[in-house]
């Protein structure tokens, strides 16, 4: 027995060395420079330590609400509802017997799968000259179908700079649900439906009352580790608008950038690093309180 | 008989290839960082470099002038980064006040310049307050504007615009007449973004400065809330009346592309640039029209209420604290700033030396360059001041561009930026 043990300690001991490296020891170096005034600039000689006057600031900054916002709102939640959704519907075209019959299915999964092979700053590249105001072929398409008079500026008007970000985002993240989706879809038994079809049961009743219970437990994983990458996500912002207009689309991860490396303030950038680290930590909190454990039931 | 000749050739041989190899120089391999766009001519001048130094070899390395001074300043603070770094003048007095770059009066003692350090302009911006030397000037320039004379006829422009009023005045022309930009400017909020230079300016030209310093020696702003509200009202009319497209709202860069663009094919009748630019326009537009004259001409800013003015910009060149051949970094940096380099390789520049600076022709094209030079400032308290510039500059860019987007009023950006410029100043003890 105690042999066992040690064997099972020996076993994790390289993991949880990996993540005291990695994980845990740049965890409290962060917090610990979150209480101090470090600059870049005076990197060798280290801050002062300040308490929590970093922490202070940044919750009673003005910007504070208009960065949760935009994180949650804009960034996080709007881009995962609709990859989600265009992800399911996505995954039932996909299914369907019309794309079968056409002998079409190869074809749209391997077309579906380019998005998702495209590297971000590339997606966003593509985006930024489609969208262009000058040269870009939306614009081209919108002015000589008469929709619009003049160019619009997707990625500078503020009333179509979020919009053009989620529809990046949710572009190049989209045929991960629909394969993930896809494959759900598939392992359920086709008796089920013919069944249901028997009994006289609509379409919507076969979806509502079938797949959707079917496709809940990949639905709720594929929700939350969307949740976990959008809400981190750096690049998409970054390389499309800078955070701007002005700090217009600014996020928690680009304030922690532009705290750190365009106005030097790696104390505080770091608080914001915190508090972000906080907030994912809730949502870890909640998915192996709640989620995994019925997930785990569910798969025994 | 044979095998004795073998063996004494194989020993003289060996005894040659011992002490040719013992007496040999080892390499030096020297890494330069370099932040333009001319790659290709750097390296040519490189390769010239590493033919008069035989022992000498340098990597040439390039960054994006966005990343250039925060990727440095973390490579130096723990023993990496470039042996030579390419800096702008504004950031050499922070970098070495941070540790990050080696003093040069030793370097510039033990092997002189030609005709000494009095010789480059920006001076002041190469060194503290006790005379230690962190930098070398590289480059000069100052920004101008920026005529498509093709597109001013068209419009039925007969002068270069003398005001600011004016200049708004042709630019709404230009767009009521042709229905063309008129004068498209970059008015992004990105790090290191150009509406600081145009904010400045027009600041400077009315009488009004982020940064003075007062008679008893401290620093202070000379410029209020509604000073700036009022400049990042003129800068938004054109976006508003549609003179300068919305789209330049993502647009920080003088050389951004879409402006670059418009000015070459003829989209955009007014431009504001510095020469380097302003020459790969010309080169543009003469490799996609060969044998037509140029329709540009270049003319100075306009006249604010007090004068017409710009800054003496430019390039450094500094070695990094963590190198290992500082000697033969400093010869590289010497070879950077020869009269060839500017001749030869690096054209699109201007020399930072008084004396090479004398002998450069301007041409036609790059007159009005040339008559801005006479009305250009350095910095000064900028750079002498308690607050960093860089801060300072992206603070100016983030709020300009929240007031031209409409995301803030510009009352609230203006006095958003005035609290965080004072807000730095006092931080650094004024």
């Amino acid at each position: 027995m105690r042999g066992g043990r040690l064997f099972i300690a020996l076993m994790l001991a390289p993991a949880f060395l990996i993540l005291g490296l990695f994980y845990v020891y740049p965890t409290f170096q962060n917090l610990a420079i979150s209480l101090t005034d470090l600059s870049l600039l005076r990197l060798k000689v280290g801050g002062n330590f300040i308490g929590l006057d970093n922490y202070r600031e940044f919750v009673q900054s003005p910007e504070f609400g208009h960065l949760l916002f935009n994180t949650v709102i804009w960034l996080t939640a709007l881009s995962v509802i609709l990859r989600l959704v265009i992800g399911l519907g996505m995954a039932l075209l996909l299914d369907s017997p019309v794309l079968k019959r056409l002998r079409m299915s190869t074809v749209a999964k391997l077309a579906i799968l380019v998005p998702w092979a495209t590297p971000p700053i590339v997606a966003v590249v593509i985006w930024r000259w489609m969208l262009d105001a000058q040269n870009g072929v939306v614009n081209g398409v919108l002015q000589s179908l008469g929709i619009v008079d003049h160019p619009v500026a997707f990625f500078a008007d503020l009333r179509t700079v979020w919009p053009s970000i989620v529809t990046v985002i949710v572009w190049n993240t989209v045929p991960l649900v629909a394969i993930s989706l896809l494959a759900s879809l598939q392992s359920i038994p086709d008796e089920l439906n013919e069944a249901a079809e028997l009994d006289g049961a609509t379409r919507w009743q076969q979806f509502r009352h079938i797949t959707l219970p079917f496709l809940m437990p990949t639905i709720t994983v594929l929700t939350l580790m969307s949740v976990f990458w959008t809400f981190n996500n750096f690049v998409y912002v970054w390389l499309a608008t800078g955070a701007g207009p002005g700090t217009f689309t600014n996020v928690l991860a680009t304030e922690i950038y532009i705290k750190a490396f365009v106005d030097f303030r790696m104390g505080y950038s770091s608080a914001v690093g915190m508090v972000m680290a906080l907030v994912m930590a809730v949502f870890g909190v909640v998915y192996y309180r709640f989620i995994a454990p019925s997930e785990l039931k569910d798969s025994l | 008989m044979r095998k004795w000749t073998l063996a004494l050739t194989a020993v003289v041989l060996g005894a040659a290839f011992t002490i040719g190899h013992a007496m040999a120089q080892p390499t030096v391999n020297l890494t330069f960082r370099f932040n333009d766009t001319e790659e290709k001519e750097m390296r040519a001048a490189l390769d010239r470099f590493e033919k008069e130094n035989p022992g000498i070899k340098v990597e040439l390395q390039r960054i994006g002038w966005r990343d250039a001074r925060d990727q440095f300043l973390r490579e130096a603070s723990v023993g990496q980064g470039p042996d030579v770094v390419h800096m702008a003048q504004v950031w050499v007095k922070e970098m070495g006040q941070a540790g990050a770059l080696l003093p040069l009066n030793d370097l510039m003692k033990k092997a002189p310049l030609p005709n000494g350090f009095d010789d480059f302009v920006a001076r002041e911006l190469a060194q503290d307050k006790k005379g230690v030397i962190f930098g070398l000037p590289w480059t000069t320039d100052t920004w101008a504007m920026v005529y498509r004379t093709d597109v001013l006829k068209e419009a039925g422009i007969t002068k270069l615009p003398d005001t600011w009023a004016e200049l708004h005045d042709d630019s709404a022309q230009i767009t009521k007449r042709t229905g063309k930009t008129g004068f498209g400017f970059p008015a992004g909020g990105s790090a290191s973004g150009a509406i600081w230079f145009l904010a400045n300016y027009y600041w400077w030209s009315n009488g009004k400065s982020m940064v003075v310093e007062k008679p008893d020696g401290t620093y202070g702003m000379n410029l209020t809330a509604a000073d700036i509200a009022e400049s990042m009202h003129y800068f938004k009319s054109f976006l508003t009346e549609g003179h300068n497209p919305t789209s330049n709202l993502s647009a920080s860069d003088a050389h951004d592309p879409a402006i670059l663009q418009a000015l070459v094919s003829g989209k955009q009748g007014i431009g504001t640039m510095p020469p380097n630019t302003y020459k790969q326009v010309l080169e543009t537009y003469a490799a996609a029209n060969p044998g037509k004259p140029l329709p540009f001409v270049s003319g100075p800013f306009p006249k604010g209420s007090v004068t017409r003015t710009s800054n003496i910009g430019g390039r450094m060149l500094g070695i990094n604290i963590n190198s290992k051949h500082p000697a033969e970094a400093w010869k590289l940096i010497q070879y950077l700033a020869s009269e060839p380099i500017f001749t030869t390789y690096y054209t699109t520049q201007f020399p930072a030396q008084r004396s090479l600076l004398k002998k450069v022709d301007f041409g036609v094209e790059l007159k009005g360059f040339a008559e801005q030079l006479g009305y250009a400032r350095t910095w000064g308290p900028y750079s002498d001041g308690p607050a960093p510039i860089g801060a300072m500059w992206n603070a100016t860019g983030r709020a300009f561009s929240a007031a031209l987007s409409g995301q803030r009023s510009e009352k609230d950006a203006a006095e958003e930026l005035v609290q965080t410029v004072s807000k730095l100043m006092k931080s650094r003890g004024q």
